[in-house]
């Protein structure tokens, strides 16, 4: 299959809005992990989104959600590539394919609480307007000016990295031209709670990779791209490899199988061996299970020597949003020629062989690899190139 | 939109009274006093506990839509299509957070994802190639289709692509139509093979002209009804184009040849 080329992409994370408020805090070594508003009785560090988010135009109301405004703020920053992309493809030619884990639950959980606390939901409560997984397809579509096949694909911590490889293959397929693809999540309390029951969350902010690192901090945001069958493209994604554990819902294969596996289909598919990549972006969750299979995992794959990064440190876990704010910062490294310091507390974990450059690193960076992984035991590695 | 033509290779579904294609197909419902349940033989022991009604459903027409196909279930890609989801897990957590003092369990809370379906499939089938789920409300059946083509048009012999929703949430759904579970699948090939029910393309969207299956309006209004009238008319031998969202969509059309 021809590399998937990235014409445009957006971003929107506890550090902030669009690539240099990224650029800014990854370069600095600022994590965006701190005090969050959601009220709880254990304590976590979260990756809240702390600026304000558009309001959406006053007919798209009954749909406003905290997931819709993160979206039109994310297409917001995609502007100038998707009125180039109009111009060029018919609108029923792009397709918007966009991953989510929690869809519409933040709102569903407040209006939910009204619910048993007073027998009634909110008066401008919608299920179907606000919490399903196709409402936010509806207002991208919408407000992006495009008409073709859209979805959702949510398979948890892969589900934005899903997209990619969809999208590819529709272009490959001829059915689609171009599309809108990523993912976006927002922090809820059921997702938080959820992951304390698994006793999968740190109370301090995450430390991937460090030899006392004790969970997950989650975040939230999301990321947009804009990818086309031909245009003008600074990075693409070369392969891609999908593919399953089949060991356990929850738990990580211990050696990191269906990991290794996503990881080589990504270099089969794209033609290319361990020693073209230049820099791995972890899933690095910061779980003691998920870090130790991953470095694992690496290590057969590519070796020790590939300087590997997670920057769950700097955003916390978003979760469907992952893959793809991580496939932006995978596009930054190469466009910028540096890779952020791996940062959080302590030393790093000593039986970890694989490289971790605790220093921001300069350098040439060709191609990047950016894993994912999920519940199910859904794994999602994406190849990322200069284009 | 131009997606190219691939072939329904075999068929398997689940509703109450007719557990599975082949009931549907000579309407010989069940005949027994007590509701239905899916039997969710796909799944090993340990993940059949696991998984939802729901769930159980999605594995029952999967099994039965593959056995049909005589496709293998370690490696062929299951696309799994639902609008919610496994929705009532979601509100069983919500009542324990906001009704109860009890924790929140931690065994609930990882089969809620929307993905918990074809996570225990891949475990069960001993799966470790491509899975996925994916949503859009009532046009997930085309999205489906569509996903498992793309697999197809890009080196993949067969794909299986099932499209279930769980009962509706009624304390959600206050004011809009509420519907029973249902589950359909459809195996499809990139090769015609001798068995084949019909040529497939989905197309962009328009008017269809084939009938759809009759069903209660229980099952009508459920997001996933679209797969249930496609299997019909491929078990009924129909060509012509059909609406793969009963009018309450975006319209995506399947346009079958026999």
């Amino acid at each position: 299959m021809a590399p998937l080329l990235v014409t445009g992409y957006s971003m929107l994370s506890a550090l902030g809005t669009g690539r240099q408020q990224h650029l800014d805090a990854l370069a600095a070594g600022r994590s965006g992990l701190g005090a969050h508003p959601i009220e709880l009785d254990f304590e976590t560090a979260a990756g809240a989104v702390r600026q304000a988010l558009p309001e959406l135009p006053a007919e798209l109301q009954p749909w406003s959600t905290r997931l819709a405004r993160m979206a039109y703020a994310l297409l917001q920053e995609l502007d100038e590539p998707l009125r180039r992309a109009r111009e060029t493809w018919r609108p029923d030619r792009i397709a918007v394919l966009l991953g989510t884990s929690t869809a519409g639950a933040e709102t569903t959980e407040v209006a939910y609480k009204q619910f048993v606390d007073q027998g009634s939901f909110p008066r401008d409560y919608d299920f179907q307007r606000q919490h399903t997984f196709g409402a936010v397809l509806s207002i991208v579509r919408q407000l992006a000016g495009v008409d073709g096949p859209s979805w959702m694909a949510s398979t948890a911590c892969t589900s934005s990295g899903k997209t990619f490889a969809t999208a590819q293959r529709l272009i490959a397929a001829g059915a689609i031209d171009a599309a809108i693809v990523g993912g976006l999540d927002t922090l809820c309390t059921m997702t938080l709670t959820g992951f304390h029951a698994l006793q999968a969350l740190d109370s301090a902010p995450c430390r991937p990779f460090r030899e006392d690192r004790n969970g997950i901090s989650i975040g939230e945001g999301g990321a947009f791209a804009l990818v086309e069958r031909a245009g003008d493209a600074r990075v693409a994604i070369e392969g891609i490899g999908e593919t399953s554990d089949a060991y356990h819902i929850s738990a990580p294969h211990p050696e990191g199988s269906g990991a290794q596996a996503a990881m080589r289909e990504a270099l089969e598919r794209a033609g290319r061996a361990p020693e073209d990549v230049h820099h791995v972006n972890a899933h690095g969750t910061g779980t003691r299970l998920n870090d130790t299979a991953e470095a694992n995992a690496i290590q057969c794959v590519l070796g020790t020597e590939v300087p590997t990064v997670s920057t769950k440190a700097y955003t916390g876990h978003t979760l469907g949003a992952a893959a793809a704010i991580e496939m932006a910062f995978a596009a930054c490294a190469i466009e910028e020629g540096w890779i952020p310091p791996a940062i959080g507390d302590g030393d790093i974990d000593p039986k970890i062989e694989v490289k971790i450059p605790t220093q921001k690193t300069s350098g040439t960076f060709e191609r990047v690899l950016s894993n994912s992984f999920a519940f199910g035991g859904n794994n999602v590695s994406l190849l990322v190139a200069r284009a | 939109m131009s997606a190219p033509t691939v072939h329904v290779a075999g068929v398997g579904l689940w509703m109450q009274r007719y557990p599975s294609a082949a009931a549907w197909a000579a309407r010989a419902p069940e005949a027994s006093e007590e509701p239905l349940k899916p039997k969710g033989e796909a799944f090993d022991r340990v993940n059949r506990r696991r998984a939802s009604q729901m769930g159980r459903a999605i594995g029952d027409a999967v099994c039965e839509a593959m056995a049909h196909a005589s496709v293998e279930p370690r490696t062929t890609p299951v696309i799994v299509g639902s609008s919610i989801g496994e929705a009532s897990a979601m509100i069983g957590l919500l009542d324990q957070m906001w009704r109860s003092d009890e924790p929140m369990s931690p065994a609930v809370f990882t089969v809620s994802v929307h993905n918990a379906a074809s996570g225990l499939l891949s475990i069960s089938m001993k799966n470790k190639g491509y899975t996925t789920s994916i949503a859009a409300d009532y046009d997930t059946p085309a999205a489906t289709l569509l996903e498992g083509i793309g697999l197809l048009a890009t080196g993949h012999e067969a794909v299986c692509c099932v499209c279930a929703d769980e009962d509706s949430p009624r304390s959600l759904l206050e004011h809009a139509p509420n519907w029973d579970m249902l589950a359909g699948a459809v195996v499809l090939t990139r090769s015609r093979t001798g068995g084949a029910l019909a040529d497939l393309t989905v197309e962009g969207i328009g008017d269809g002209d084939l009938d759809t299956a009759g069903v209660d309006d229980a099952f009508g209004h459920n997001p996933q009804i679209g797969m249930i009238d496609l299997i019909d008319a491929a078990q009924r031998g129909a060509t012509g184009a059909l609406r793969l969202d009963r009018g309450k969509g975006r319209g995506y059309l399947a346009k079958l040849r026999s």
